[in-house]
């Protein structure tokens, strides 16, 4: 009943994913086996969801659709660097990445198709909490879908490629506006709403496979910009005295995502037991500072506003394993640690990044010769992370908050598949 | 197959069950950062805290004393943390009106006028506002309304708006000026037989403090420049205090509060009275755009503003000089002698209308004022490490503060009205300003003793309203 009950959850259209389940808004929840073993992937060939780790390994991986979801549960806190009115905690909100993936074809070729969730945040903040005028809520929702082809030059080594496309994406970023309005009860207060334009990225990958033993695989994901143009502002509680700096109707902003090139290997040494290891190098350096171009008119008096960002590339180093316990049961083990993009004293609400240490267990269960159950688990583990005022003063970033992160997210996964 | 998979299906149900239960356990479990170490006083006995002081001290701000600022002065924001020591105080006593004049003295607000923002002040002619004032309908003998006299618990809060030190004790002016009966700020404080007798000195010396602040000084200078460097001859009070009189009179002021140098506490210094906003908000600058872009005027394009020196001389202003903020009403409004120019208006200093004395701080009292400033910031200084006490450098502190200060996010600076920090009078912070100047006096009690009194987070106060 349980396992129903996720599932029907997962499966839902609830796109939106917690802002951290890898650094930045990355969201390393895609394919319920990968995420059993610390979400590698590169090197293997498991399933279709290669497609989104590594086109090329999906050749060797056997056809079939699959679908999977989870559920992320999310617990941040926050305390402030000075004047502590105790710990901020969220109001806490599950969200539920999914993933669906179907390939077609010969040990030579093949084709697939796919859609998932890499990229997503939806964090509040409790209700007067001290950033309430950096971010006091923001939810950022993409699906990509993927069309993917990959050939097996020989039995030993493999191109592939898939063309992506943003096929979804919308924000929703609010905050408490700094102006009083005499005698108001309630603060002053902004919501900027918008949908992503619809944009093509790709990605492509090679593996190599000298024996059933060994593979290797390398693969590049493009960097896919949303952006929202058109969007809207909403206001509320703003003074009528002050209307005239609050006139913006519109906004547009770039929001930059990052490329990633990924190695992985996996190694067999028995027929039972798979290792794998793979390292992603994730561009975020792409993402320097965050501008809101107004139209309509002016927000706070300003036709624009920049916010810094200077993320770094980061690294991820990830590890897993699977052992064939029969032939219908398969357990999973992995672990990761996934290097901040965020540099200190550049925290922000809306992405209180950090050092993070993972680990994550899971199994599948085949019934018969097709179909199957995967469950995976995760568990992330955040640095405990503090800027103080005078590191947001030295590198001009005021905009956020001085005080201490720390944030755990737990995310159980179930998936579904049919081998042909 | 069949077997299997049936053998194979019952053995997850464990597994499962245990995950289950792990989910539990984890989702349950919210992060915890570690708590800051616990508020401690030190040596410091905060259960009989008083403040001294002049209207900075009382919570004065938008040109009055009322209850929701005084609310909020930073010595009610000190003793609110000092008490989160758990070393008191129980309750700190300041002189509030009444529940039915609780707007006091009245203050200023910003409405829309036109369309467009202007602090307006509470008179007799707007029916104040509709504020719920506290005059008494007298008036006192230096000319000011009287105000409702305070009839309650004697209060910890000293701050009297208006006081300098050499208002402070009457045998600095050999008792010509009995200020109790001159202020109505004090005046309401005192009994009918102390009003022409009790100086503040002798007023500060009724409390037995265990912990004190003082803050002291800022109306020896602000008066003679908040007025554009004028004296006024009917107030003895009204220029700047000179070096001899107010070293006597802080000694006294601190000898009087510290018992002797027995009592623990501390004191500011004043701060560059003309770096507020009634003096940096209407500018020469803006003035000569305004006058040269004025159709009215014939050739206005050679029309500047011309000033009336504190020595006499009428000249073009430059930007040297600083306008004070109550100008703005005055500049460009016609004349009313025979001069057929507008206020402010002058094309030679022969053909002008010059901008009178009282509204302009030109450059050489602006030298005089500073000059002034800094040889009694080193009186207060000096007496201060005499009484083994430390100083709030709020000199320095408000030049640092002035172009910018961060809060959570926020961006504060001196700018008026909109800048957060000062309130609508240009000169007297507002409750936001307030509680950042409590927290610069926690850093520097925290400092000096050893104690851990923790600050408070000044954007949970409030800036300027607006309409």
């Amino acid at each position: 009943m349980r396992l129903h009950s996720l599932l029907l959850t997962g499966g839902s259209l609830l796109a939106a994913t917690t802002g951290a389940l890898a650094s930045g808004f990355q969201v390393n929840l895609t394919g319920t086996k990968n995420v059993g073993m610390g979400s590698t992937g590169t090197g293997l060939y498991l399933d279709a969801a290669s497609q989104y780790y590594n086109p090329a390994s999906m050749v060797f991986a056997p056809a079939g659709v699959q679908i999977g979801g989870n559920m992320a549960i999310p617990r941040i806190s926050f305390r402030p660097g000075s004047a502590d009115q105790g710990q901020r905690t969220l109001q806490n909100k599950n969200v539920f990445p999914f993933s669906g993936f179907a390939s077609f074809g010969s040990d030579k070729f093949k084709v697939g198709f796919g859609t998932y969730t890499p990229f997503g945040s939806e964090l509040h903040y409790q209700q007067g909490w001290e950033g309430r005028y950096a971010l006091t809520d923001i939810t950022l929702q993409s699906v990509f879908v993927q069309a993917t082809a990959a050939y097996a030059i020989t039995p030993q080594i493999s191109i592939g490629g898939g063309l992506v496309w943003s096929a979804y994406g919308d924000v929703n970023l609010q905050r408490d506006i700094p102006v009083q309005g005499a005698g108001a009860s309630a603060p002053a207060h902004v919501t900027l709403t918008g949908n992503s334009e619809k944009k093509f990225g790709y990605n492509i990958g090679i593996m190599l496979k000298p024996s059933d033993k060994f593979s290797v695989g390398i693969s590049y994901r493009s960097a896919i910009d949303q952006h929202v143009s058109g969007g809207s502002v909403a206001l509320s509680n703003v003074p009528a005295g002050l209307a005239s700096s609050f006139s913006a109707t519109g906004f547009d902003v770039t929001l930059p995502l990052p490329d990633v090139y990924s190695i992985g290997f996996g190694v067999r040494p028995s027929e039972k037991l798979t290792l794998a290891f793979d390292a992603n190098l994730v561009g975020w350096s792409r993402y320097q500072q965050l501008q809101f171009n107004y139209s309509g008119g002016v927000l706070g008096g300003q036709p624009s506003s920049v916010s810094k960002r200077q993320y770094d590339d980061a690294l991820a180093f990830r590890l897993g394993g699977q052992y064939m316990v029969t032939k219908g049961l398969t357990l999973r083990a992995g672990t990761f640690y996934d290097f901040a993009c965020v540099r200190d004293g550049f925290v922000t609400p809306e992405t209180p990044d950090a050092d993070r240490f993972g680990v994550s267990g899971g199994l599948s269960y085949q019934a018969g010769e097709h179909l199957g159950i995967d469950v995976s688990f995760l568990f992330e583990d955040f640095m405990q992370r503090s800027q103080s005022q005078q590191d947001l003063i030295n590198n001009g970033t005021t905009d956020r908050v001085a005080g201490t992160y720390k944030t755990t997210i737990v995310a159980p996964g179930v998936g579904l598949y049919y081998k042909f | 197959m069949t077997t299997f998979s049936l053998r194979a299906a019952k053995q997850p149900r464990p597994l499962l069950a245990l995950l289950g239960l792990g989910l539990a356990g984890l989702a349950g479990c919210q992060t915890n950062i570690d708590a800051p170490p616990a508020a401690s006083a030190g040596t410091l006995d905060f259960t009989s805290y008083v403040a001294i002081g002049n209207s900075l001290t009382s919570g004065y701000s938008d040109g009055g004393l009322y209850n929701e600022a005084q609310a909020t002065s930073y010595p009610a924001i000190l003793a609110q943390q000092f008490a989160a020591t758990g070393k008191g105080p129980a309750s700190f006593v300041q002189p509030a009106f009444s529940a039915a004049r609780k707007d006091g003295s009245g203050y200023a607000k910003l409405q829309l006028v036109n369309g467009a923002l202007t602090p307006v002040t509470p008179s007799v002619s707007n029916t104040f506002l509709g504020e719920q004032v506290a005059y008494t309908g007298s008036t006192l003998p230096s000319g000011q309304a009287q105000l409702e006299a305070y009839s309650g618990a004697q209060p910890d809060n000293l701050g009297v708006p208006g006081i300098s030190v050499l208002s402070s004790l009457n045998a600095l002016t050999n008792n010509l000026a009995p200020y109790g009966i001159i202020n109505p700020f004090y005046e309401r404080l005192l009994t009918a037989a102390e009003k022409p007798t009790k100086d503040y000195v002798t007023y500060i010396g009724q409390k037995s403090p265990t912990f004190f602040t003082c803050w002291m000084g800022n109306n020896d200078v602000l008066t003679y420049a908040s007025a554009g460097g004028v004296a006024s001859a009917a107030n003895p009070f009204s220029g700047l205090t000179d070096t001899t009189r107010f070293g006597m009179g802080y000694r006294a002021i601190l000898q009087t509060i510290s018992k002797g140098g027995t009592v623990k506490g501390a004191v500011a210094n004043i701060p560059n009275v003309t770096a507020v906003p009634y003096f940096t908000t209407v500018t020469v600058g803006a003035v000569n755009t305004a006058i040269k872009a004025n159709a009215a005027l014939p050739n206005a394009s050679a029309a500047s503003l011309y000033i009336t020196t504190g020595t006499g001389t009428v000249r073009a202003a430059t930007s040297g000089d600083l306008l004070v903020l109550t100008s703005q009403a005055v500049i460009g409004s016609r004349s009313t002698t025979a001069n057929p120019l507008p206020i402010g208006v002058g094309y030679s200093a022969a053909q002008s209308n010059p901008l009178p004395s009282q509204y302009v701080l030109d450059a050489d009292e602006q030298t005089a004022v500073l000059a002034r400033t800094a040889q009694l910031n080193a009186i207060i200084a000096k007496t201060a490490a005499r009484y083994k006490v430390p100083v709030v450098d709020a000199f320095t502190f408000l030049t640092q503060v002035g172009p910018g200060v961060a809060t959570n996010a926020i961006n504060n600076s001196a700018t008026y009205a909109s800048g957060n920090l000062f309130s609508l009078d240009g000169v007297h912070p507002t409750p936001r300003g307030y509680a950042i100047i409590a927290n610069e006096w926690i850093r520097v009690i925290n400092s000096y003793y050893g104690a851990s009194i923790p600050q408070v987070a000044p954007n949970d106060y409030r800036a300027v309203p607006f309409p």
